[in-house]
């Protein structure tokens, strides 16, 4: 056997060893919050069938009366626990913990304003959630550092003003989120657990390591003029570059933020309202919830171009989950009222909606767990 | 071949040695020193080595993290400043990939400063022979804080003058003592001279030697000298108590002493008034309160598909009578009713709004602006909406208000052309609708205490009563009359508080202020919520828990906690006070309807106030033959109450046939 037909050998063996794994995945776990409901589905999808189903419902909450407010969701890096942020609380919200499979509630940890989502470091191990804070008065907020092994608040990272959208970088060094009402995007180191950088996304750049030393006892953020533009609602870096994606609420824009440069690079239009984002595992595509259209753009990273846009079930589209596979991306849709929630399940390669599993009401926090056969 | 296979093996040779590299589990971190202390405002550099099984040290960065911050500061690089006695637990980590990452905890003493001095304090002016006082020892640190729950001890060199025991002290008879206190090492000396107990006679000026349970006797005791002047001898109070029947309970009462009594059960009751061998003792018939009556239940607005929330019935501007409620966690309807005829409860009209809970309900003292507040707003800008109720069948909306208000607006209340909506949890905003179609933020009131949270608020004569929940009840001036409270100038624009009071467990959700009738004092009622047994449900219905505090105020500044209302395993919501009767929805209990007549002290439950009840039940409810009851309205005669799984009922009071009178 010759060297070339020992590689083309290994070659294919390695490739019909990938290729299985990826193209028999029959199974797919995504764990979606009803916020108006107090709800957290374990929705299963079937790849075969091209069917989902809510495989079970976990009741968040201790307050019957209350309205607490599931809303945002990360399953741990092995994948054993699930974590989700209750939003209302008397007042500060709170963190729960779950065991994956059983759905057994692990413990809590008492947040900031209005917890919302929230990533785990590969590196550090730690939990970054955002404190979004929706509660009418312009202040900086907070983002939480929780220590998810003893559900321990490590520390209050101050950051911006309704702050939105933790997601973690591939290497777990940092933490990119955006400040809704001052358009910007803000870097958190995980280990220092410092803010590292802001950058003033209608252009202007900001110094590093500002807000950790700022005082601001003495301002009057309620009277203070915020007029944003780009409203940023989520950010995402990409797995393998030096990219951030922001989704520019205010002013239906995707934004490119290359953070070698610390610079917005790119600047695509998007339908109305986009409000989270989800680059793909292989960096080649993203998905786009547009929450004023009820619709859910895929775009090609490499072209910028949008390749499809797909009506969501109903109205208010809000979260994004993408396979590890890449095949499929589950959308949370809220609906209005007292209609049901969904999960929009779209295949990435047909680019079409293939099926609706209707939840609780306000479906919105969205994590994929795992894929199995 | 041969060529490939070698690249194979280094292939695999590169998946080996990923495969076994440094496995973290033997790896150890170092802190010194060891064992950690810092005392309070000093500062401490750490320093931690990453450790190999054979002792090798590792130049791997590890980083500390405090669990405590706020009272332990710690730095990434360990620099540790103690900010408050206790021991804390803090991390050190060598952070990277789970397979890679070393965390260890450690525990960091911060010792609580030593004793400053130990002192008696608030110590009678004489002590008298036959009498027990209670010792006051502050023990006070370093840092001049008086330390919580201190090792104490306390003893006396002559027990047979001076007998100390359980914090107090018992005075045997004439003579001296040396009382000290001790703590750390530290001393507190305290010269007892015993006297004489001057007390030749007690009296016992009460006269209502024939009561009924829950009737409040004061002693009105005087300890008189030989001279028959009153002396400052103390006065201990007990009781012995006789039951009606031989059935196994006894005639139970509580005794204060500050010389109140009251009874629970009846029976015949010996009062005591004592000072050293001095007693005075009255004899006291306790009969049943014979208060209960009978409930006829008259209408019921069936509400079975959705959770019903609150309710508010009103006079309309044509005379007729309505009923407006909410919907908890549906659609985002408020439901108007036509309750003229309460037997015949009818649906006339429903307002739906972008919300998934209308919370609450409310209509203005004309009777023609309504507000309902939102929760689940679509596009998360919640707040209230203002609508036109002139005509119930058909309402309008004026307005949707959500300045400043988008978190969600759970209660609200409307006075004089004003609303207060409690904002998100966290303050009153007031809202000027006399132009309803534009309504106009003015002032907000907001506590400043940590982590404050508010639940509702209800006003009367000028005084809002706010719930705080661990805050507890906070009356505040936003226009008050003069009174005998006083008031401090408020308005609108410009609340100002004038009392509170928060009781341990936090559970503050409702106030509701009552000037009783029959004795003119003065209370707020506040009321708990709380689910500590879990969530009620179709498999667990029954699952609230709580009861109604009563507050005494006399004054802003002297508020008492004297009396409570609790029914077992169930628990409060709303309620409401006409006259002297309480109305409460107590849940999974039901609708109360209690007798708050007289002077209030002890379990109000126990005591046969309790006049009525009703448990709302429906077989085809939210939650099958079970009342989950949100709130009661008593109006014209009939109790109007929202069942938050069968929807608006109409009840009133009749008297038992064959009754005895009270």
């Amino acid at each position: 056997m010759s060297f070339k037909r020992a590689l083309f050998a290994l070659c294919v063996g390695v490739f019909l060893f990938w290729g299985t794994s990826n193209s028999y995945a029959q199974d797919y776990y995504v764990y979606v919050a009803a916020e108006s409901d107090d709800e957290v589905h374990l929705v299963h999808f079937d790849g075969e069938t091209q069917k989902g189903e809510i495989a079970e419902t976990i009741r968040v909450g201790t307050w019957p009366q209350e309205n607490e407010g599931p809303h945002g969701l990360t399953v741990s890096p092995d994948g054993e626990h699930w974590f989700v942020s209750i939003a209302h609380g008397m007042p500060y919200g709170k963190l729960w913990k779950f065991e994956t499979g059983t759905n057994e509630f692990i413990g809590e940890v008492e947040l900031g304003l209005f917890p919302a989502s929230m990533d785990i470091s590969s590196t550090t191990g730690l939990l970054y959630v955002v404190n979004f804070n929706l509660h009418g008065d312009m202040e900086p907020s907070t983002v939480s550092v929780v220590e998810p092994e003893s559900m321990t608040r490590l520390s209050d990272i101050e950051t911006g003003i309704m702050p939105h959208g933790s997601r973690i970088n591939s290497s777990g060094t940092r933490q990119y989120h955006v400040s809704m009402m001052t358009d910007e995007l803000i870097e958190i180191d995980t280990e220092a657990l410092e803010v590292q950088r802001k950058l003033k996304l209608s252009g202007k750049k900001m110094s590093g390591k500002m807000s950790a030393d700022m005082d601001h006892s003495g301002m009057n953020h309620g009277e203070m003029m915020h007029k944003p533009v780009e409203k940023p609602t989520w950010a995402d870096p990409h797995p393998t570059k030096p990219l951030v994606y922001v989704a520019a609420n205010g002013s239906d824009e995707v934004l490119e933020i290359n953070t070698n440069k610390w610079e917005v690079t790119k600047r695509w239009k998007t339908g109305k309202a986009p409000y989270n984002l989800e680059v793909s595992h292989d960096g080649k595509l993203l998905v786009v919830t547009y929450k004023g259209e009820g619709a859910t753009g895929v775009w090609d990273l490499s072209s910028g171009k949008e390749l499809a846009k797909i009506k969501n079930s109903r109205k208010v589209s809000h979260g994004v989950a993408i396979s590890t596979d890449n095949n499929y991306a589950f959308i949370s849709v809220e609906g209005i009222g007292g209609e049901p929630g969904s999960v929009d399940i779209i295949n990435l390669k047909t680019l079409e909606r293939v099926d609706i599993v209707e939840t609780g009401k306000q479906a919105g926090g969205i994590i994929f767990w795992k894929q199995e056969g | 071949m041969a060529k490939a296979l070698k690249i194979l093996a280094s292939i695999l040779l590169i998946g080996s040695t990923s495969l076994f590299a440094q496995d973290a589990s033997s790896l150890k971190i170092v802190i010194e020193p060891d064992p950690v202390e810092v005392k309070v405002g000093d500062e401490l550099q750490l320093k931690a080595t990453l450790m190999t099984e054979d002792g090798e040290a590792l130049p791997d960065t590890l980083l500390f993290y405090s669990r405590n911050g706020r009272d332990l500061e710690v730095s990434r690089s360990g620099l540790v400043k103690a900010n408050k006695p206790g021991t804390y637990s803090a991390i050190v980590l060598r952070s990277g990939p789970r397979d890679q990452r070393v965390i260890k905890q450690f525990e960091i003493n911060v010792p609580y400063p030593p004793i400053a001095k130990v002192e008696f304090v608030d110590v009678p002016e004489n002590i008298y022979s036959k009498t027990t006082i209670d010792l006051n020892v502050h023990v006070i640190d370093a840092m001049d804080l008086i330390r919580e729950n201190p090792d104490l001890k306390i003893s006396s060199d002559n027990q047979s003058v001076a007998m100390v025991s359980h914090g107090k002290l018992v005075a045997q008879k004439p003579g001296k003592a040396k009382i000290t206190a001790e703590s750390e090492g530290k001393k507190a000396t305290l010269n007892v001279t015993v006297k004489q107990n001057p007390t030749a006679s007690i009296t016992i000026g009460n006269t209502e030697t024939e009561v009924r349970t829950g009737d409040v006797i004061t002693f009105d005791a005087k300890a008189l000298g030989n001279n028959d002047k009153e002396v400052d001898a103390p006065i201990t109070y007990s009781y012995t108590a006789q039951p009606d029947d031989n059935l196994g309970q006894g005639a139970e009462g509580q005794v204060s002493q500050n010389g109140k009594f009251v009874a629970n059960k009846p029976g015949i009751f010996t009062l005591t008034a004592r000072s050293g061998d001095v007693f005075e003792e009255q004899i006291v018939r306790v009969k049943d309160r014979n208060v209960q009556q009978d409930i006829e239940v008259v209408g019921h607005g069936e509400v079975l598909d959705v959770h019903t929330s609150d309710l508010w019935v009103w006079e309309g501007v044509d005379g007729r009578d309505y009923a407006i409620t909410g919907t908890w966690g549906a659609s985002g309807d408020a439901y108007f009713w036509d309750v003229t005829d309460p037997a015949n409860i009818t649906p006339i009209d429903t307002v739906r709004v972008d919300a998934r809970t209308v919370n609450d309900v409310k209509i203005s003292e004309d009777g023609t602006i309504g507000v309902i507040t939102r929760e689940g707003a679509s596009n998360r800008k919640n707040g209230m909406v203002v609508l036109d109720v002139s005509n119930p069948r058909d309402v309008k909306v004026l307005s949707e208000y959500n300045e400043g208000l988008t978190g969600g607006v759970h209660n609200a209340f409307i006075y004089e052309d004003h609303v207060y909506a409690v904002n998100n949890g966290r303050r009153y905003d007031i809202i000027n609708i006399e132009d309803p179609e534009n309504p106009q933020t003015v002032g907000r009131f907001e506590l400043d205490t940590p982590g404050h949270s508010i639940h509702d608020v209800w006003i009367e004569d000028g005084i809002a009563y706010s719930s705080n929940w661990s805050d507890g009840v906070v009356a505040v001036d936003i226009g008050a009359q003069e009174g005998e409270m006083g008031t401090a100038g408020g308005s609108p624009e410009n609340p100002v508080q004038l009392g509170s009071y928060a009781y341990p467990s936090g559970w503050n959700h409702a106030a509701f202020p009552f000037k009783s009738k029959s004795t003119g004092n003065f209370y707020v009622i506040a009321g708990d919520e709380a689910f500590p047994n879990g969530l009620p449900s179709r498999s667990n219905p029954v699952a609230a828990a709580g009861w109604i505090h009563f507050i005494k105020f006399d004054g802003w500044d002297q508020p008492t906690e004297v009396a409570r209302y609790q029914v077992p395993e169930a628990g409060t919501h709303n309620f409401w006070v006409v006259d002297d009767l309480l109305f409460v929805a107590y849940y999974n209990a039901g609708l109360r309807i209690v007798d708050i007549s007289g002077e209030l002290m002890g379990n109000l439950y126990d005591q046969g106030r309790e006049i009525a009840k009703f448990e709302p039940t429906h077989p085809d409810a939210l939650v099958p033959n079970a009342p989950f009851t949100w709130g009661p309205q008593p109006y014209k005669g009939h109790i109007f109450i929202s069942d938050w799984n069968s929807g608006l009922w109409a009840i009133k009071l009749v008297d038992k046939p064959q009754q005895g009178t009270n």
